[in-house]
């Protein structure tokens, strides 16, 4: 018997196609995993789930016998049929107690002119507690949990409403957890599935789900690859689902020989969360790419090459000098440039001009004769815009009015223009369609060609094979793997990022 | 997906979206006219145009907003980087008082006197951004508790007693006199006005500013140091703070340490700011905008005292222009954001 059912379940996104008539089938009473890699269509299949996206026609979702158009589907909806969802960042509140964690969203028992009934919401909170075997009281405060407890609380606040079966949903629950905080919470939820509680669960570490799952879905460019009981599965066959066949392109152009090029950037066994002793060369003219899953360590490696996040240890060399950069501006002096993972949040200055935002950080250089040289500034920033091919109304447009693409070619520009000695791209094609990403990747390649080293950091390792000399895997805050020549697929490196048993080199 | 087109646009493409363009306009001088039509309007209606028209109407309406203005054109530095001044208007009052005792008690010559109050002015603004910046208090509540703490010191100085002696007379000159028929404190404002234009759109400073209040981490991360950033911006408003305080003494004769005049300038002055933030530059806080907004204000205050309405129509018409003001750019954003 199946408690939850979708069928023929597709989604386009301007048109990427994130999911291909997907077909998902999870019984009473089971844990059923989801795996898939990066951009595989995972998170896009629990939004659809959620209501939060609307699918293409033709998709049911089927709960409990009840059948639904999944267009018609909605956040109300998911709720009413007992859908219930968690997710990586569970959304508790420290400085709150268990009992106030545990009501709120759902509802604070009141009585006479609003006042809340402390016996009943410590009541229920115990019930919860003991049902979910939590270790803590009502009255204690939520920070004074670990992790793992914390992510209980919010299970045991989704599931709640007792008065019906649901389906709980969890979206990648272990991400930042710490490990062995991980296996703390595989056990409450094995509890919880031995109970007869039906669990969808979503995770991209492969030795959790096969220690945790009935059965594995896989997911694998938007189209499910296989369902399959856990026990026939192994880690290398899984992987072999997720990665398919390695796609036969090789790189658009040979690879030059840089052995003799100019050391731009070397670091030195780098350590402070997460790193845990990085060590990376580049070269003038290089692109090495850094593959790596949420929470390996990816983002903040470059952080901290530019300045933007403290390190405990160890050593960066730039250009044969070892240095020690307290903030992003020692950084730039040095002809280093970062364009930031979250373009929205840490790149762009929405209200102010194409052109201010293109000047950003140099905006000194136009200071001559005391005053700004607006006319220099907004030629050069013109130049530019035909340079990295922005498609803007003029220079003086509000940067919130450009398209993704076109924001992030305004920031690259920003930083290539500065001719850097290295580059350090976090995402640099994330939220960007298609044509534009073309024209992202040439910008990339004429940078390296014009003498900087970059270092590139992306989800999509068909982007990393596409444009990277050599490939790092990054896996739990350390390098695991290098990848050259041949090796240089994405399937590889799917493999390198997800395996625990990956060697360490 | 095949017919998408890559090659690179040699032409800006896409003409802007030109919304409606009296849209546009009104918007940026919506402000203007308001200003335009209120002058105006009492020039004509009967019940003020005899004493709205006279030129001492208006050189009483500049010189009397000067003080204020400086004020205000200070307070947009801090607001430009996404923080409050709020002790501005109490720390004009401490100039005005302190630099009276400078003459009165010290007998410091005139310019001296002057320095002292600006630089007593810039020492407030230097604290109120180092406990900003160095201890991470919100400049809200640093700067209402560092207006609370002046105003004290003011009242234990002075004893609650005016200074009105030894004032110079080339001070009270400049203060009440005309010169081409203007009051000379214009002449003053024009040239704060215009270092103030100067800080804000032709260096890098003034840039850099704009950019903090506009995404902080975004401004971290293209190297700007946002701590000396912040310090700076307060440091210059309460240099203009303190040069208000002593138009405030040049005009009125005497350091008066009433705590209220400090309370009442800080509303006006945001008030402005805010509203001065929905004109010529919609969206961001600018010079131009905030001198129209005052004396759009004054103005309006003005003809409606002269039509027989009562005091309480400063504080009345000052706090709904700085709700309305503020409720218009939140509109306004949230439509150009759309």
């Amino acid at each position: 018997m199946s408690t939850l059912r979708v069928t023929g379940l597709s989604k386009t996104f301007a048109g990427t196609r994130a999911l291909v008539d997907v077909d998902l089938e999870v019984r009473h009473g089971e844990i059923h995993a989801l795996v898939g890699g990066n951009g595989s269509g995972k998170s896009t299949l629990v939004k659809v789930l959620a209501g939060v996206y609307q699918p293409d026609p033709g998709g049911t979702i089927e709960i409990d016998a009840t059948v639904a158009d999944a267009r018609d589907w909605s956040p109300g909806k998911a709720f009413e049929h007992g859908l219930r969802f968690v997710h990586q960042n569970p959304a508790v509140f420290g400085d709150l107690t268990v009992a106030e964690n545990l009501a709120v969203g759902n509802r604070f028992p009141t009585g006479l002119g609003g006042r809340i009934r402390w016996k009943t919401l410590d009541a229920h909170a115990r019930a919860l507690i003991e049902r979910y075997h939590i270790p803590a009281t009502p009255r204690t405060r939520l920070r004074a949990l670990n992790p793992a407890s914390r992510t209980m609380v919010a299970v045991a606040r989704a599931l709640a409403d007792q008065d019906r079966e649901c389906v709980l949903v969890l979206d990648e629950p272990t991400t930042s957890l710490p490990a062995g905080e991980v296996d703390l919470l595989l056990e409450a939820l094995r509890r919880c599935a031995i109970a007869g509680q039906t669990i969808l669960y979503i995770s991209h570490r492969l030795d959790e789900v096969l220690a945790l799952a009935d059965r594995v879905t896989v997911l694998r460019d938007g189209e499910r690859v296989v369902t399959a009981g856990a026990a026939e599965l192994t880690e290398a066959k899984l992987v072999e689902h997720i990665a398919g066949r390695p796609v036969a392109l090789t790189a658009a152009t040979a690879p030059p020989d840089l052995s003799a090029a100019e050391e731009v950037l070397r670091v030195l066994d780098v350590h402070g969360p997460p790193l845990r002793g990085v060590g990376l060369t580049l070269r003038r003219g290089e692109i090495v790419g850094v593959a790596g899953l949420l929470g390996s360590g990816r983002t903040e490696l470059l952080q901290t090459i530019f300045g933007a996040r403290p390190y405990a240890s160890g050593a960066i060399e730039v250009a044969g000098r070892p240095v020690r950069f307290r903030s992003p501006a020692d950084a730039m002096d040095l002809g280093i440039a970062h364009v930031p993972e979250d373009r929205g949040t840490q790149a762009v200055f929405a209200p102010m001009t194409v052109r201010q935002n293109i000047s950003a950080g140099g905006v000194a250089r136009y200071f001559k004769r005391l005053r700004l040289q607006h006319g220099w500034e907004r030629r050069e920033a013109q130049d530019a815009m035909r340079g990295f091919l922005v498609r803007a109304a003029s220079d003086r447009a509000p940067m919130a009015t450009l398209s993704g693409g076109n924001q992030q070619k305004v920031v690259l520009a920003r930083w290539i223009r500065r001719q850097p000695s290295v580059l350090l791209l976090d995402e640099p094609t994330q939220g960007v369609d298609v044509a534009a990403r073309e024209e992202i990747y040439a910008l990339i390649r004429q940078a390296a060609a014009d003498g900087a080293g970059v270092l590139l950091v992306a989800n999509d390792f068909t982007e990393l094979r596409r444009l990277c000399h050599r490939v790092l895997v990054l896996r739990g805050g350390r390098i695991t793997a290098e990848l050259t020549g041949d090796d240089l697929d994405s399937h590889k490196m799917t493999e390198l990022a997800h395996l625990s048993k990956a060697g360490t080199s | 997906m095949t017919d998408v087109k890559t090659e690179p646009a040699l032409t800006m493409v896409d003409p802007p979206p030109r919304r409606n363009v009296l849209v546009y306009i009104g918007e940026r001088y919506a402000l203007l006219v308001l200003l335009v039509a209120v002058v105006v309007f009492f020039s004509v209606w009967p019940r003020t145009s005899l004493a709205y028209s006279q030129p001492d109407s208006y050189r009483n309406i500049l010189s009397s907003q000067t003080i204020l203005a400086v004020i205000a054109l200070g307070s947009i530095v801090p607001l430009v980087c996404g923080q409050f001044d709020l002790s501005v208007g109490s720390v004009a009052l401490m100039s005005s008082v302190f630099t009276a005792a400078s003459y009165a008690n010290w007998h410091f010559p005139m310019v001296a006197g002057v320095l002292f109050g600006v630089a007593l002015g810039a020492a407030v603004g230097l604290v109120n951004g180092l406990v900003v910046t160095r201890f991470g208090v919100n400049a809200l509540i640093t700067t209402l508790g560092s207006a609370s703490i002046v105003s004290g010191i003011v009242t234990w100085y002075s004893g609650g007693t005016s200074i009105i002696q030894g004032i110079p007379t080339s001070l009270t000159n400049f203060g009440t006199g005309n010169w081409l028929g203007v009051p000379k404190v214009v002449y003053l404002l024009v040239i704060v006005a215009l270092l103030v234009w100067y800080l804000l759109e032709h260096t890098p400073f003034g840039r850099y500013l704009y950019s903090v209040g506009s995404n902080f981490e975004s401004a971290r991360l293209v190297g700007l140091n946002i701590p000396s950033l912040v310090l700076r911006s307060f440091v210059v408003s309460g240099a203009a703070a303190g040069l208000g305080g002593i138009l405030l003494l040049a005009s009125s004769g005497a350091g008066n340490p009433q705590a209220s005049v400090g309370n009442t300038l800080t509303l006006a002055a945001l008030a402005a700011a805010f509203l001065g933030a929905t004109a010529v530059h919609p969206g961001r806080f600018n010079v131009l905008g905030t001198l129209l907004a005052i004396f759009f204000l004054a103005s309006a205050i003005t003809g409606l005292t002269y039509a027989g309405v009562k005091d309480y129509i400063h504080d009345l018409f000052n706090g709904v222009a700085l709700v309305l003001a503020v409720g218009i750019s939140a509109v306004l954003n949230r439509r150009r954001q759309s």
